[in-house]
């Protein structure tokens, strides 16, 4: 197993959805922010260009009330509206009514002065006589959109910087947020670190100076009390694995081998039969010969030692495990207490654990479920309460 | 045969109608006007230029029209002193409400320009 040193720390699911939740809003807060600064340029540059028209279109408009004020003089002798090659107009009665029009947009705005309909914008002016019945006086030219040509890139670069600036400081407070979270992780997973690597050393001393022993030369009172301790060795030895794998399951590179599953298999129920034989547990065993799967030695060690230590675990004293391989399937069924239905949704969740009394961290099927998820297998649990679980790997 | 008279009693009866609406108009507005030396339309045009809209032009006629006083008038002062108020209707509301809107549909503006 190799381990990759000063890599960063492994943020769970949760945290990492928070942090992404936090991302989100933090950044549809800025979009909306900017993009209100941005509506209110843009409405400021509008009227800034209106009020820059506004004297030419007062002088159009004073013009065509001017003619407007000869034709209702006249209007028994003319008939012919008053038009100008520089604007485009309409006169409307006290009632909103078109008396005529030449408009080109027909959108009229009568609550405001000067405003932009579609690419045209519109002048509104009230003569002091309503020459013809025309109250209101709308005088029509072509927004060139010049304003807006030089504006648009001016607010898509600005909003641009401003998002990249604002992405800048949510990145820093998220750090200041984060710091303390990231230093008590920091040293969960220093002291975790140190702790199962200080712990190794002794527990496989222990683990293979009880295997030297020759054991049909001790008398049977001894032989219980070593057994004992192998046991309870071993449990150290298991805890310490798994421990490990979590705390560095990112970090492993998965150093993959046509592996003959069927002796890992055989040799790991020999490992664990001392705990078996603790519980009077009998091993029922059907497993076909020379089945292959390409792995990780260490990591299919894992998912076998998880799912047999299960098996024991939770089984009743007197009770049996029946350990099936065949091809491409691997099948471990025990006489325990069985899961109950609700639970097996969250079965693989870590540190999720449905039965107090015996010891544990929740972490074993997690581990389980990690290593599937890597090679693909597919994991199948049935269970009965009080009757048992089977457990089935296929590939 | 029968329908034959019946409809052409109708066409006639119709025919005198519209002659008979032309008539409030014509002998209760221009039978008068005719004698002043403004033609009639110079007194639209005016009500147009303080009223602008069809409504309005017609209540303040109608409301003149009801009750003449130097303070109603659109007429200018020189115009009055030299001719005075005319005098209060004596046609019904109804009649006097056809007889506008004959003279507004005479001399309004709404489709007449080019």
């Amino acid at each position: 197993m190799l381990v990759l040193k000063n890599s960063g720390i492994d943020l769970t699911k949760s945290e990492t959805r928070t942090l992404l939740g936090f991302s989100l809003l933090y950044s549809f807060l800025v979009l909306v922010i900017l993009g209100v600064v941005s509506f209110l340029y843009y409405g400021f540059q509008k009227d800034l260009m209106l009020q820059d028209k506004r004297q030419i279109l007062q002088n159009y408009s004073n013009d065509l009330i001017f003619r407007l004020k000869d034709l209702h003089i006249d209007i028994d002798k003319n008939d012919i509206y008053p038009r100008d090659e520089r604007f485009e107009s309409a006169i409307f009665d006290s009632s909103k009514k078109n008396i005529f029009s030449t408009l080109k947009s027909s959108n009229i705005d009568f609550k405001e002065v000067i405003y932009l309909s579609g690419n045209y914008i519109h002048f509104i002016n009230e003569p002091e006589s309503y020459y013809l019945g025309s109250k209101y006086v709308i005088i029509e030219i072509p927004d060139d959109g010049i304003w807006f040509e030089q504006i648009r890139y001016k607010i898509a670069i600005y909003f641009l910087l401003a998002f990249i600036f604002m992405m800048f400081i949510g990145y820093f407070i998220l750090r200041q947020v984060l710091k303390p979270m990231r230093d008590a992780l920091h040293l969960l997973d220093r002291f975790i670190k140190d702790t199962t690597h200080e712990l190794n050393t002794p527990v496989t001393a222990i683990i293979t100076n009880i295997e030297m022993i020759e054991k049909d030369d001790l008398d049977e009172k001894l032989l219980k009390k070593i057994n004992r301790i192998e046991i309870g060795a071993k449990t150290i030895s298991n805890i310490y694995e798994d421990l490990t794998f979590i705390t560095l399951n990112n970090q492993i590179i998965s150093n993959n081998e046509n592996i003959n599953l069927s002796t890992v298999l055989t040799q790991r129920i020999e490992y664990f039969n001392s705990l078996a034989i603790m519980k009077k547990i009998n091993f029922d065993l059907d497993i076909q010969e020379n089945i292959f799967i390409f792995c990780d030695m260490k990591k299919i060690t894992k998912l076998i030692d998880n799912l047999i230590s299960n098996a024991i675990k939770y089984n009743k004293i007197g009770g049996f495990i029946k350990v099936n391989l065949k091809d491409n399937i691997l099948s471990i069924e025990d006489s325990g207490k069985g899961i109950a239905k609700e639970h097996l949704k969250s079965l693989f969740e870590r540190y999720s654990r449905f039965d107090k009394s015996v010891g544990g961290f929740g972490i074993g099927l997690n581990i389980v479920s990690l290593i599937a998820k890597e090679y693909d297998l597919k994991i199948d649990i049935k269970s009965e309460v009080s009757i048992g679980t089977t457990v089935e790997i296929k590939w | 045969m029968v329908r034959f008279f019946l409809i052409l009693l109708l066409i006639v009866s119709s025919l005198y109608a519209q002659r008979a609406e032309d008539d409030i108009y014509e002998t209760n507005c221009i039978k008068c006007h005719s004698k002043l030396p403004v033609s009639i339309d110079k007194y639209f045009y005016r009500y147009l230029l303080k009223y602008s809209s069809e409504k309005d032009v017609k209540k303040a006629m109608f409301d003149y029209m009801q009750n003449p006083t130097v303070e109603k008038t659109i007429m200018a002062e020189s115009f009055i002193t030299r001719f005075g108020i005319k005098k209060k209707t004596n046609l019904s509301d109804e009649k006097l409400k056809e007889a506008l809107d004959i003279y507004w549909d005479e001399y309004k503006i709404f489709g007449k320009l080019k």
